[in-house]
């Protein structure tokens, strides 16, 4: 027996006993045995997993591909059938999979079949073994919310849905959560900051029947939402303002494109509209600056300004546009299908080429020489342009006036003079002689019409400068076609591949037009905006209402939300995502409504509470029985910290800054120092959105709790728990120094009394009385840091701040 | 880690579908219940959280690889900025007395693409040492004594002639930033048998770090937790280890009973929440590391004799010493991957000799000769280098003709160029694959980078071609997607 069977022996009678300790689950798993086995979600992921590498669409050993019904239920090299419907016995597939001799046994990699993998298959075989397409590739239908027994728990139709489900499995909902932690949740949820001890106390006495929903609005139409909520869309889009590689040299104004999003979320921008303005904003039927800057969304990605070779680079570019577009706005992972059809998705390699094609006249973002030409549009208002197109046309017209008093002086002059006046010596010779040549009230009159000139001249270059945005400021209106790159090699090509859309879509291919030789962009874009913002795009809406439901329980209902394929996780509650899309699109695609109906379910406001039944049928919460504890982001511990100690400064929009690093960080760099700025103390309180983000240097706080890598889209961050974190909260110079202004603040608002100092600060950070056992707990540590430490009162005040501000109950939201 | 992996615990689900994907890698009992545990297997909520050290379920919990490792550690000597291959260690006798003479050769470097140049000749002279009868240039008068335990290859090649992508090609594989450097491949895979320590430490020159900074040992798409830590022989070791200097250690002890006790308050009410549980531990962790870390970079600790074999006693090799024998102690305290950037920052503050061959090539084979051989002697004798892999080399080589119409400066070259690894497994005494006759590029056996991390997965004990994180739709491996063979030929 060798050491690897011996292994794998040992692992599976863990895993065995690990399952029999798993009583509970096993109790579902016996309910379901006559349950109907859904193709799309139970058994196609399997056979993707566990049997695509050998018997999928590429490679089909012994005869068999598994990933159409029309091979896998065909006669195999062996004359045997891999599945024959409703004949589990005669099936080779299962006597395979089930087999004890590990010759026989398929999978020949890996550890078996679990037992319940096996009777998945088996009962599908038994059902007939029917083949249906993947649950995303099927256009969302109309649903009805499902008829529940505990009618009075459901607010709104998304409780129906939650419930059906919780009623099945013989759970119910938990309790409400109490209106304090109702509050710091929707705080934290939609705004990403914490609420005052005042607005706190406020919610909790406003007995009003819609309190709540009044709550909620106050802080969608708060600014702070915008900044909340495109810090979500931002680690979809990979945001940041460098470029990488070895120079990692800056993206100069990136930041409007941070700010444009932030914008379009404060002012409920129609999603179907933020889609297409990123897209196409260059292209659209009105362009806007808004619009041109929205088009950033191309320029945000990494770029080598000095590639090995540069027809790899200018194809890492373009996939980088297609993996992020097919993922943030389709949840489907195009990318895979660059170098050969998708293991497992149907998209073949030419649909990605067919999308490579739509990017045809998107250019480089820029060469080492020139970093501006194609990624810095210049643009002002239309405003400003007008009244400059004014002051111009008022400059010509005093100019002609100018001119004309000029000539009537000239005619005076010598031949030789006049002669002078026609070469490049005329102002010279004006300078000289005209005076002399122009009566007095002649002259008068033309004095003020240089100081009339120069006054409009004056305004004219007064006019706010035409303004640098990154966009797509140059493009390829005539693309050279595109080809499709054997192997995903760009110095091998083969066929031209025209833009068109995936084909499990099953559209028409789109006709192109030509764009005109003066034309900005090829407009290929705009048909392809035009596509994925459509009502008619069966995973656009989908896409996004499981992203806002993500960040509202913590989860999407679908929980790799950049992923809606076949390797991805199917949807805990499919119908109800159908429904939320098909609400969306009726709703003109506005997410505020969104968010206020989400909220006001009574799903959103169940406690986080444990129950032991519930832990032990469904530990993973896929049934949202209760409402998911969850720790703070990176931006909003920072941000509260801010908030609590009174040091925030709430300055929205505007250029990034730079917090203060220390020189080992900065040693990281092989230019200490290079790229990062100084900002004053005031710029460093604002909000963490605010933080320049450097590729190269993350902010160290940020990174250590999980922050994401910024070069490629992150659908869902780490939540990693790590001594790292607990160093930078102890011993970092941001929570020392906002331990000292908290104690600062806490002085302020307390008495002198230790006990109150104690409770002040609880109450500030925790927004909830202390108990007593806590205020001991709080005045004993002061007390021995004063006696047994010889620390002065504040010292030991400001301890007990940083203790405060390390809470778990600080650091997690109920 | 955390069992209630439902909340935004990607990472969990990551793990486990790892675990399901792969678990042909053969986990031993304990990693299997470490890994079925931190996935939320075990979370009975009976068992909930009697101790919290025990409710903390360390990602970097030590596991078994796919089969028996050669070695345990892995120490990367970073030569930065790209040794010249045949002023080094590729002798090329058929250049001597060759220069000045322009011939057809073709380069790619940082000057582009060019079909012919004018031949600097090597500017050391090679002799042979041994009993393998190595032949070494001058540069390396100590090193020299150690090729009975190396193994060099001749003919590697790389992607990028340009520092940037160069070095984020050797760290990770990929041209591009976003990738797990290869330390962190090793902590996902293995885990650290250390908790009080990183498992993934970067040592940087004291000129700077190299180009593009941290994202050369950044954990790409992983976690943060599988990142390289960068350790420093002065002041904090680790960012942010060291208390505040007003604070003492039994003031921190005050402000992290009352912590705990006030943690623990709220986590009773919430028992089945581990992350909570977790969390109080890693305060403790975090203080043995404030304990541990500064002890293993403590060089009092070392004899008067082991600091003289490192060079610490000669200003030249003072700096690269101390952090060679830094790399022996962290090798002992279990710590996975160590990587040791000889140069750093710009132009001569590293091996890019793009001016002057034999002032930047004498400075730095001057400081890191002594030190490398005293680490293989130092951890032979200490009967450790059987199980820690050396690995020597830059992010390229240099071309055998001029960079400039005068001077001896050499540009880069990823066509062929030369590695060594020791230790862990791979045979001494050895040379494999070859460039042509001046070192333009590899044509005997030309061995991509990728077979380089190939062979270091699989003397770790994990299978190259197996070792992969599901991400953005695939399984993402260190070698990329085609199958990449070690090479075998060093393998003892």
């Amino acid at each position: 027996m060798t050491l690897l069977r011996k292994l794998l022996i040992s692992a599976n009678l863990l895993l065995a006993i690990s399952i029999l300790s798993w009583l509970g689950t096993c109790v579902v798993q016996a309910r379901e045995t006559d349950k109907h086995v859904d193709f799309a979600t139970q058994v196609k992921p399997l056979l993707a997993r566990r049997c695509f590498a050998c018997h999928g669409p590429e490679t089909g050993e012994g005869g068999l591909h598994l990933d159409n019904p029309q091979t896998a239920l065909a006669e195999l090299d062996s004359g045997l059938h891999a599945i024959v419907p409703g004949d589990p016995e005669s099936s080779e597939l299962l006597t395979r999979v089930s087999s004890t001799d590990e010759f026989m046994r398929m999978p020949p990699e890996g550890e078996p079949l679990k037992p319940e993998e096996i009777d998945t298959l088996k009962r599908w075989i038994e059902q007939g073994a029917e083949w249906k397409k993947h649950w995303a590739f099927i256009p969302p239908k109309p649903q009805t919310p499902p008829q529940v027994k505990q009618t009075k728990w459901v607010k709104n139709p998304i409780d129906a849905f939650i419930l059906a489900d919780l009623e099945a499995a013989e759970l119910s909902p938990a309790p409400a959560a109490d209106k304090r932690t109702l509050a710091r949740r929707a705080y934290f949820n939609l705004i990403g900051l914490p609420p005052t001890n005042e607005e706190l106390d406020e919610f909790v006495a406003d007995n009003r029947p819609d309190a709540w929903p009044r709550l909620i609005d106050r802080l969608l139409d708060s600014e702070h939402y915008g900044e909340q909520w495109a810090r979500h869309w931002l680690d979809v889009v990979r945001y940041a303002e460098t470029n990488s590689f070895e120079r990692d040299g800056p993206k100069p104004n990136a930041w409007k494109y941070r700010d444009y999003v932030i914008r379009s979320f404060n002012e409920d921008k129609p999603y179907d509209q933020f889609v297409k303005e990123q897209l196409a904003g260059d292209e659209l039927d009105e362009v806007t600056q808004d619009s041109v800057i929205a088009t950033g969304y191309y320029r945000l990605g990494i770029w080598d300004d000095e590639p090995a070779d540069p027809m790899q680079a200018l194809a890492d570019e373009k996939d980088d546009l297609v993996s992020t577009t097919g993922q943030a706005f389709l949840g489907l992972t195009l990318g895979c299908a660059r170098c050969h059809d998708h293991k497992v998705d149907p998209i073949p390699q030419r649909d990605y080429f067919g999308f490579v094609s739509f990017f045809a006249d998107v250019t480089s973002y820029g060469t080492r020489g020139d970093e501006n030409s194609n990624s810095q549009w210049t643009i002002e208002s239309e405003e400003t342009r007008k009244q400059r197109q004014e002051y111009n046309a008022e400059i010509g017209k005093i100019e002609r006036e100018k001119i004309s008093m000029e000539e009537v002086g000239i005619k005076r002059m010598s031949a030789v003079d006049q002669r002078r006046s026609e070469t490049p010596e005329r102002q010279e010779l004006l300078d000289d002689k005209l005076e002399k040549f122009l009566n007095d009230s002649e002259w008068k009159l033309f004095r003020d019409t240089l100081d009339r000139l120069n006054e409009v001249r004056r305004k004219r270059d007064e006019l706010p400068a035409a303004e640098a945005v990154l966009a797509l400021a140059r493009c390829e209106p005539q693309p050279e076609p595109t080809r499709l790159a054997v192997r995903g090699n760009p110095h091998v090509l083969d066929e031209v591949v025209e833009p068109h859309f995936p084909q499990l879509f099953n559209i028409p291919t789109p006709s192109i037009p030509t764009a005109k030789e003066e034309a900005h962009s090829a407009g290929r874009r705009r048909i392809l905006a035009d596509w994925i913002a459509s009502p008619d795009n069966m995973l656009t809406a989908r896409v996004i209402v499981n992203r806002v439901w993500q960040h509202h329980f913590g989860r999407g209902i679908v929980r790799s939300s950049n992923n809606f394929g076949e390797l991805g996780d199917p949807p805990t509650h499919p119908e109800l995502l159908d429904w939320l899309a098909l609400w969306l699109i009726e709703h003109d695609w506005h997410l505020k409504p969104l968010h206020r109906l989400i909220m006001t379910s009574n799903a959103y406001q169940m406690s986080s509470a444990g129950n032991d039944e519930a832990l032990a049928i469904d530990p993973m919460n896929d049934l949202f029985w209760r409402f998911d504890m969850r720790r703070l982001s990176a931006e909003e511990l920072r941000d509260a910290t801010l908030v609590t100690t009174g040091k925030f400064n709430p300055q929205a929009y505007g250029p990034s800054f730079y917090p203060q690093m220390s020189a080992e960080v900065l040693a990281t760099q092989s230019q200490p120092g290079q790229g990062w700025g100084e900002s004053s103390l005031e710029e460093q309180s604002r909000r963490s959105i605010y933080i320049h983000v450097k590729r190269s240097l993350i902010l160290p706080q940020l990174a250590a709790f999980d922050f994401p890598d910024v070069d490629s889209t992150c659908e869902a961050r780490f939540v990693t728990t790590q001594p790292q974190q607990a160093l930078t909260m102890l011993n970092g110079s941001f929570f020392n120094e906002q331990a000292q202004y908290f104690a600062e603040r806490v002085r302020a608002t307390s008495s002198k009394k230790p006990q109150d100092q104690v409770a002040t600060a609880l109450r500030l950070t925790l927004g909830r009385e202390a108990t007593q056992d806590e205020i001991r707990s709080g005045v004993n540590l002061m007390n021995r840091l004063r006696k047994m430490h010889s620390q002065k009162p504040e010292e030991a005040l400001r301890y007990w701040c940083l203790t405060v501000l390390n809470l778990n109950e600080y650091v997690y939201l109920d | 880690m955390n069992d209630k992996s439902n909340s935004s615990g990607s990472f969990c689900r990551r793990t486990r579908r790892e675990f399901l994907w792969e678990t042909g890698c053969g986990f031993g009992g304990t990693a299997l219940a470490a890994l079925l545990s931190a996935d939320g297997f075990f979370s009975r909520p009976q068992q909930a959280v009697a101790a919290p050290s025990a409710a903390y379920h360390n990602p970097l919990a030590a596991r078994e690889g796919h089969f028996a490792p050669k070695a345990k550690s892995v120490i990367f000597l970073f030569m930065y900025g790209g040794p010249s291959h045949i002023d080094t260690f590729d002798y090329k006798p058929g250049m001597i007395g060759q220069d000045g003479k322009t011939i057809t050769v073709k380069t790619h470097g940082r000057g582009g693409h060019k079909n012919e140049g004018r031949i600097v000749e090597p500017r050391w002279k090679f002799q042979q040492h041994g009993e393998c009868g190595k032949w070494v240039s001058t540069l390396f008068p100590h090193l020299s004594g150690c090729v009975d335990d190396i193994a060099f290859m001749h003919s590697m090649t790389a992607e990028s002639p340009i520092h940037g992508s160069a070095m984020l090609m050797m760290n990770s594989g990929k041209l591009q930033s976003g990738s797990p450097a290869m330390g962190s491949w090793l902590n996902y895979g293995l885990g650290s048998v250390n908790e009080n320590l990183p498992g993934y430490v970067v040592m940087l020159d004291p000129t700077g770090g190299p180009i593009s900074g941290a994202k050369n040992w950044a954990s790409g798409y992983m976690p943060a937790t599988y990142a390289g830590t960068v350790i420093r022989p002065e002041g904090s070791p680790i960012n942010d280890l060291s208390l505040p200097a007003e604070t003492t250690r039994p003031m921190r002890r005050e402000v992290l009973d009352t912590l705990a006790h006030l943690n623990q308050q709220h986590h009773a009410t919430r028992t089945d929440q581990s992350d909570l549980a977790s969390r109080i531990a890693t305060y403790e962790l975090a203080f043995r590391m404030q304990q541990h870390a500064p002890e293993a970079v403590d060089l009092n600790q070392e004899t008067q004799s082991t600091r003289d074999l490192y060079g610490l006693d000669d200003d030249k090799t003072r700096n690269f010493g101390t952090r060679c024998l830094l790399a022996r102690r962290l090798v002992e305290r279990g710590v996975r991957f160590i990587q040791v950037y000889s140069g750093g920052a710009h132009n001569d503050d590293n091996w890019d000799a793009h001016g002057d061959l034999v002032a930047n090539h004498e400075k730095h084979a001057g400081a890191t000769d002594r030190p490398i051989a005293a680490l293989l002697k130092d951890l032979k004798q200490r009967g450790l280098l059987d199980e820690t892999l050396v690995i020597w080399g830059g992010e390229f080589g240099r071309q055998p003709t001029a960079e400039y119409d005068v001077g001896t400066g050499r540009d880069h070259n990823s066509y062929g160029f030369t590695m060594w690894m020791a230790g862990g497994g791979i045979k001494g005494g050895m040379s494999v694959g070859s460039t042509d006759e001046i070192g333009s590029a590899a044509v005997d056996d030309p061995m991509h980078v990728k077979r380089l991390h190939a062979t270091v997965l699989q003397q770790m004990g994990l299978d190259p071609n197996r070792l992969s994180y599901f991400y953005r739709g695939l399984d993402q491996k260190l070698v990329g997607v085609e199958h990449v063979e070690p090479i075998h030929q060093i393998i003892a």
